[in-house]
């Protein structure tokens, strides 16, 4: 359990970066957005709209990943099977491995509502694919594809990516593209003939499975903070930050590995013994890929790059929901307006009621609804960099002036991420405008 | 049957005015939109009465009123008056709506808008020169005043300058209808008594030049024009509306018909003239619509432009050249009219009208899409894009046009290009980029604000795919208007065009 002061007595000079005042609230516990009861119902709310369909993405990341593995007409990748729909959660229900969520292990009832009759009304699954009316997989593929172009994130700690370039990741690959296509000589001729073209995509399912698991954790835990605030249980947008802390450290260490199935029999292509861990390995790559860098042409607008408008490394790449704009025109990054339609479908009551108070109400319900979780995104990236802070350097209220000068060193180049005058980053950034409650 | 469209809305005004003080504007803006909605009925009940292939006088009206000043209340409608009779009710029913629900000092607005409705309609009807006079100097105050206390920043300036000029072209049409009476010893100021053949060749271009001036100012042509940007760029949206509308067509309406009808042969005389003047007001508007950073303004100099292909047309004075300028006249009214509506909305929501401020107003969710959509509409139609009302106006205009004065026509067929140019700038920057997250806030656009647009596109776009019904109405007359003017002028200008 890791306890955060509520309030730090500093004893270091303050800060002179740019962003003083948010690594002053860092540095006394709290999160880069603002505590105030309206950030806090915001963000709770927005959890519980996103958990509801990230309750299907990890289903179906899992179903692609383990059972339509290499199917080269993948139509029906996003008919999820009831076997998978139906799957228990490991984090959930009574035979959990281990328990975070006091619901049951099976999908949301309001997932299953949904399913059966999407916004419309009762139809054939292809009718509700067609129409879109339907969780969009989309969303979560693009999430999956920037962790896959983003690779050697965090490395050496994270190990996944090196491992897939292995030998016996290869061999482990090989053997279940054999037996996936062994009734298939067309597909087996290929696989002769241009086997990297298979096994790069069978790195692509292994990191379906990796999101799927990494989502498999979070859906419970965005759950169970609703639970709590509908219960009154968080008083401030720290509690639920350190909600966030805490469970990222009493997780951190589940297995994350790729399994594929195929006639019944399980193929390991990364193995659980191979010891991959849900921090480093999924949570830590997904937040960089995805919350911070994804790609400069994945919206309506391409950057371009011989004009110097993209950064000459990935690593400097800043498009992720962080940097966000929201409106869906001229934006980069992961396109938010497909998760915002399927958020738009689980909001609480609450949520939708603040939203019809401001702004066009239910008009721009969408462009509401993605700000708010560009700020809950924040909070999850607080918890994060919290979580880097305890793990890798000092307590915030250690009584030695040197450790507290790292910590703040640290949240000075975490916060330095938004930045970058060189790159356009300080305008991109969403940091200062969620510090407003104008910003909607 | 014509009298309903002067004294109804006149009448309509003294009911509005006399309404509780108590009763919400926008219950003012309905009972005004009722009766305009009633006369512009009662409007399309006379256009069916109306014999298409007559082309004299129809519906005539007569009350003898004071004869010694030779002041009758005669009224008639021909293909000239009657699609301009339609255009001022349609409009001043669309400027109504366009209105606010929170407009201030609601009854005296509307009554305003319907007394110049009446009087517009008075005007366009009148068969006599002192009633046309009255009913056109009418209309002035109620404008001044619509300018003057709900315009903009600069409206008393505005305003005034709008008083003065049109106070000018007032007085500079009546001392040339005094002459005509005068000179030619009529009895009346009935223009079915009034014959200017006796008079000389001087004489009659002296007159005709009063008449040109005073009608110039009004429509207005360059070098006259300077209140246009100042009144349109002032006003409010529905007085923009009535502004470019339907005041600049009663400069070009008298043009045509105390110009042309009572001078042919003057006419004739200064054609050149009037071709050359058009296409250099036609030049000199749309380059300096492509000056403009304000987008009102840049709309308001695209109307001097337009407004100089109708004087064309009516230089040219072939069949086809007077039917084009009659369509350009109900053309230029409707687009004209969608466009300022537009701007209205645009400036009311985004708080601006500047180029440099506006940006990606096409975003789907925080813009204004649809207002943003029918901008773009506004926009071709303006400039001239097949399948819209503008394209078949100005086609007929520079087709009647180019086998009498080939090198206005051309220029104008030049401004008519500049036309795109300045829509394009117009509409690059304010529709399409990126919205600014900081200030995309604006808030929704209510269907009362959507309606007037819809209407509006849709009449630009049905008379684009069916000229035949913008056209039918005036060509009997028009083609008789030609008759009159002397033959010899016919013959020369085309062998000036075969040069």
């Amino acid at each position: 359990m890791v306890l955060t002061p509520e309030k730090q007595t500093t004893k270091l000079p303050p800060s002179t970066h740019e962003f003083a005042d948010i690594i002053h609230r860092l540095e006394a516990g709290g999160s880069m957005l603002p505590d105030t009861p309206e950030n806090l119902m915001q963000i709770i709310g927005i959890y519980k709209a996103y958990a509801v369909p990230m309750d299907f993405y990890w289903r179906d990341l899992l179903y692609i990943a383990e059972q339509v593995f290499l199917d080269p007409f993948p139509f029906f990748k996003y008919f999820i099977s009831d076997e998978y729909l139906q799957r228990h959660n490991h984090y959930a229900g009574d035979d959990a491995d281990l328990r975070i969520w006091r619901g049951p292990a099976t999908a949301h009832p309001e997932l299953l509502e949904f399913m059966e009759k999407g916004e419309t009304t009762k139809m054939p699954k292809l009718l509700h694919h067609l129409l879109h009316d339907r969780v969009n997989m989309e969303f979560a593929e693009a999430c999956m594809r920037a962790m896959l172009w983003h690779r050697h994130m965090y490395a050496p700690v994270n190990q996944f990516d090196a491992y897939l370039d292995s030998d016996e990741y290869r061999a482990n690959a090989d053997r279940a593209i054999k037996a996936y296509f062994k009734r298939n000589p067309l597909m087996m001729g290929m696989y002769k003939l241009f086997p990297e073209m298979f096994i790069e995509q069978c790195r692509q399912m292994s990191y379906y499975s990796n999101l799927g698991l990494f989502w498999e954790v979070m859906a419970p835990v965005f759950f169970e903070m609703s639970d709590i605030y509908d219960e009154g249980g968080f008083k401030g947008v720290p509690d639920a930050m350190n909600f966030l802390v805490n469970g990222i450290f009493a997780i951190a260490g589940r297995p994350i590995y790729h399994h594929v199935y195929v006639d019944g029999e399980c193929y390991e292509v990364i193995p659980k013994s191979k010891g991959f861990t849900w921090l480093y390995e999924a949570a830590l790559p997904y937040v960089e890929a995805v919350f911070y860098r994804t790609a400069p042409f994945r919206g309506t607008k391409s950057y371009n790059a011989q004009a110097g408008q993209v950064p000459d490394k990935q690593t400097d790449f800043h498009y992720g929901i962080l940097y966000a704009d929201v409106f869906p025109v001229g934006t980069a990054g992961i396109p938010p307006t497909l998760l915002m339609q399927d958020m738009l479908h689980f909001l609480p009551k609450y949520l939708k009621d603040y939203y019809l108070q401001h702004c066009r109400g239910d008009e721009d319900i969408l462009i509401q609804l993605g700000i708010t979780f560009q700020r809950s995104m924040y909070n999850v990236t607080s918890a994060v960099i919290q979580a880097l802070r305890t793990a890798l350097l000092y307590p915030l209220d250690d009584p030695n002036p040197k450790h507290l000068q790292a910590n703040r060193e640290f949240f000075e180049m975490q916060i330095g991420r938004f930045c970058r005058p060189e790159y356009g980053m300080r305008d991109a950034a969403r940091l200062r405008q969620i510090q407003s409650q104008e910003y909607r | 049957m014509l009298s309903v469209l002067i004294w109804a809305p006149i009448l309509g005004a003294l009911v509005v005015a006399v309404l509780p003080k108590k009763l919400p504007a926008g219950n003012v803006r309905f009972v005004s939109l009722f009766i305009a909605g009633l006369v512009f009925l009662w409007n399309l009940f006379i256009l069916l009465k109306f014999d298409v292939i007559n082309p004299g006088m129809q519906l005539t009206e007569y009350l003898p009123w004071n004869e010694t000043l030779g002041l009758n209340y005669q009224l008639g409608a021909d293909g000239l008056s009657i699609l301009m009779l339609v255009l001022n009710s349609f409009l001043t029913w669309i400027a109504i709506y366009s209105s606010s629900k929170q407009t201030e000092r609601p009854r005296l607005f509307y009554s305003l808008i319907l007394l110049i409705s009446g009087g517009v309609a008075g005007a366009f009807a009148a068969q006599n020169l002192l009633l046309f006079f009255l009913f056109y100097e009418f209309e002035l105050i109620p404008f001044y005043l619509l300018i003057s206390i709900w315009g903009g920043e600069r409206r008393a300036y505005a305003g005034i300058k709008f008083l003065i000029y049109t106070a000018v072209s007032g007085a500079l049409i009546l001392a040339s209808f005094l002459g005509i009476v005068w000179l030619t010893g009529a009895k009346s100021f009935a223009m079915d008594t009034i014959s200017v053949q006796g008079l000389s060749s001087g004489l009659q271009l002296l007159l005709l030049v009063g008449v040109v001036i005073g009608f110039g100012i009004k429509i207005p042509l360059v070098p006259f024009h300077t209140w246009l940007p100042d009144a349109y760029v002032e006003a409010s949206a529905p007085i923009a509306i009535l502004l470019g509308g339907v005041l600049a067509k009663l400069g070009t309406y008298g043009l045509l018909r105390f110009g042309l009808g009572l001078f042919p042969d003057a006419w004739s005389v200064i054609a050149p003239t009037l071709a050359i003047w058009g296409a250099a007001s036609a030049v000199y508007g749309t380059v300096t619509a492509v000056a403009q950073k304000d987008i009102k303004r840049m709309v308001a100099y695209s109307s001097v432009g337009h407004m100089g292909y109708i004087l064309l047309a009516a230089a040219a004075s072939t069949p086809l050249a007077l039917v084009g300028a009659v369509a350009q006249m109900v053309s230029h009214g409707l687009i004209l009219a969608m466009l300022f509506h537009l701007v209205g909305v645009v400036e009311a929501k985004a708080g601006t009208r500047e180029l440099d401020q506006l940006n990606g107003l096409m975003s789907p969710i925080r813009g204004l899409p649809l207002t943003s959509a029918l901008l773009v509409l506004g926009g071709m139609a303006s400039a001239g894009i097949p399948g819209m009302t503008g394209f078949v106006a100005e086609f007929i205009v520079f087709q009647g046009s180019f086998a009498v004065f080939p090198i206005p026509t051309l220029m104008c067929v030049v401004a008519t290009g500049l036309t795109a140019v300045y829509f394009v700038i117009l509409l690059n920057r304010t529709c399409f980029g990126k919205l600014d997250n900081n200030l995309a806030y604006y808030p929704r656009t209510l269907w009362s604000e959507k309606i007037p647009g819809l209407i509006l596109a849709a009449l630009i776009i049905y008379l684009g795919f069916q000229p035949n019904n913008l056209v039918r109405w005036s060509e009997p007359t028009t083609t008789a208007m030609v008759a009159a003017i002397p033959a010899i002028e016919k013959t020369v200008t085309p062998q000036v065009a075969m040069k």
